[in-house]
């Protein structure tokens, strides 16, 4: 009986219990009330039985409409009750016979109550496929191995020769039907025994491959659970990492915008410069072609021609040394 | 004991006491009660399963109304085929020899499928009486015979059963006789004839099986047209 059983059992029979005492403090106020003696009848009465209790000529006088009394006898009355309490307490429902047989379960104990000893699993030894190994055993100690065969062969020899046994056609019938069934079960008795053992073995692995494949799901469901654990602890990593990915994010940011700015100044700078270089190349230009326009407007034509005269005789010059340096 | 050759298919008496209730008791004696025990022993495994192939192989042409006799006719099966092997035995006594048993098998059971059949389906049964496509002219001889047919199927049954039994075990007794007799006579005829025993014997193991199994088979059939 598995415990919801039993807690039921016990339930009911609290109930019962509970029943049973109420009744009999009932039945004990009822006494103080009347605090009647069972065996006799009423002997103290309450006031409103008393008009009954008087006899019963005195009560058929008082009563004016002539109703007739009885007196209670409640001697049988408890005893009833107590007899019925104690049946319905040990057939109650469906539970009340099983409270009684609770120590046998269904199918794994044997169903007597008497100390029944195990049923044996393979059938008693034999010799020659008839005789018990036990007659041997039985006749080991006195015969020896011999034995047996002694009294079999002797047996078998007084049963011919006594003729309590005759041989007719019956033998012959005899021999041949004994022939056949002693072939028969030497040349198919182990592959039918094999069969049968099959069919058990069969019944057997169904069950336990139900069993197993049950067992290797549950053992699977225990690795995923496990699995499902490890996950959720790696929960923390996981913000890290994500934490870690939105400030790398945030830092990448900031940098490009700080590039940003800085080309941007270096541009503006750069302007600047520019502009200042080309500032001081126009000044510089000025300051050339002013300088070069001075120089030519302050060259006389006096001053032009001494020059050229003067070109023209150090040209001269100059032929007249080539030519020297040409012929030596 | 001098036994005569139809000493065998008497029934049997023991001081007054007929016997011929132990020997149709004897059957239920042999087969084990299946346990309450999940995996039970070689025996009982194999009774179980050689029960539930026989009737479902049984019980295959037949409809959902013809399962309803599916414990009668494996009950009967397992009791001719135990009285048919068991009588195999030497001093034996084979209650399917006698007619009064066979006939008390084959007409009960046969009346109960034509009264099924008639009061089920009238038309249906009658209709069996008359074979599909036969000429005009030939249909009230056919009728007549095909009655003939079906009111004889019962005693065919049981004398069919009796027959081959009985012949079986005269046979046996016959020539076991004769090779009793030849042994001290001409030896190597009698070694002959022990070997056409043997034969014999196996031939009649064979019969007890078969005939068993086609009295189960007729009466499954006739309970098929029927029901």
């Amino acid at each position: 009986m598995n415990p919801k059983q039993l807690i039921l059992a016990s339930n009911i029979q609290t109930h019962l219990c509970l029943q049973r005492h109420l009744l009999v403090t009932f039945f004990k106020t009822g006494a103080l009330l009347c605090s009647r003696d069972v065996s006799r009848g009423f002997l103290v009465y309450p006031p409103s039985l008393r008009l009954f209790a008087e006899g019963h000529a005195e009560a058929e006088t008082r009563l004016p409409s002539g109703a007739t009394t009885r007196h209670f006898h409640p001697s049988n009355m408890l005893s009833r009750l107590v007899l019925v309490s104690a049946s319905s307490l040990k057939g109650s429902g469906a539970l009340g016979a099983g409270l009684i047989q609770a120590s046998r379960s269904l199918h794994t104990s044997s169903q007597s109550l008497a100390p029944v000893p195990p049923l044996p699993e393979k059938g008693g030894k034999v010799r020659h496929g008839i005789i018990p190994e036990e007659l041997f055993q039985l006749l080991y100690p006195k015969t020896g191995v011999t034995g047996p065969y002694m009294l079999g062969v002797g047996l078998l020899t007084y049963i011919l020769s006594k003729e309590i046994y005759v041989i007719n056609h019956e033998t012959f019938a005899a021999a041949s039907i004994g022939a056949v069934f002693i072939y028969g079960v030497k040349k198919f008795g182990p592959s039918v025994a094999a069969f049968a053992d099959k069919l058990n073995e069969d019944k057997v692995a169904k069950a336990q491959e139900v069993k197993d494949l049950a067992m290797t799901s549950l053992a699977q469901a225990i690795e995923d659970e496990k699995k499902e654990q490890w996950r959720a602890e790696g929960r923390s990593v996981l913000f890290d990492a994500k934490r870690n990915n939105v400030a790398m994010l945030l830092e990448t940011n900031y940098r490009e915008r700080l590039h940003m700015v800085t080309n941007e100044v270096k541009r503006r700078l750069d302007y600047q410069i520019a502009l200042q270089n080309l500032h001081r190349q126009m000044e510089q230009e000025h300051m050339v072609s002013w300088v070069e326009k001075s120089v030519i407007s302050s060259i006389t034509p006096q001053q032009e021609k001494e020059s050229i005269a003067k070109c023209i005789t150090d040209l001269k010059a100059l032929a007249k040394a080539t030519q020297a340096k040409a012929t030596a | 004991m001098a036994l005569s050759f139809f000493d065998q298919f008497m029934s049997p008496n023991f001081l007054g006491i007929p016997l011929i209730a132990m020997a149709i008791a004897l059957p239920w004696t042999l087969y084990p009660t299946p346990s309450t025990r999940w995996l039970s022993n070689r025996l009982l495994t194999l009774q179980n399963w050689s029960i539930n192939r026989f009737t479902q192989q049984l019980l295959l042409p037949l409809n959902q109304e013809g399962h309803k006799w599916a414990a009668l006719l494996a009950s009967l099966m397992i009791f001719l085929l135990s009285l048919n092997m068991l009588g195999l035995l030497p001093y034996t006594f084979t209650p399917t020899t006698q007619l009064s048993l066979n006939l008390g098998l084959a007409v009960p059971l046969w009346l109960a499928t034509v009264i099924i059949g008639m009061r089920n389906r009238p038309t249906h049964a009658l209709g069996h009486l008359l074979p599909e496509g036969t000429p005009s002219l030939l249909i009230p001889i056919l009728i007549i015979i095909e009655t003939i047919s079906l009111l004889i199927r019962p005693i065919a049954l049981g004398v069919r059963l009796t027959a081959n039994l009985t012949a079986g075990h005269l046979l046996i007794q016959l020539i076991a006789t004769a090779s009793f007799v030849l042994l001290p006579l001409m030896p190597t005829v009698a070694v002959l004839t022990t070997a056409l025993l043997f034969l014999l014997t196996l031939l009649e193991v064979a019969v007890a099986m078969i005939q068993a199994y086609v009295f189960v088979l007729l009466l499954s059939l006739y309970l098929q047209e029927n029901v």
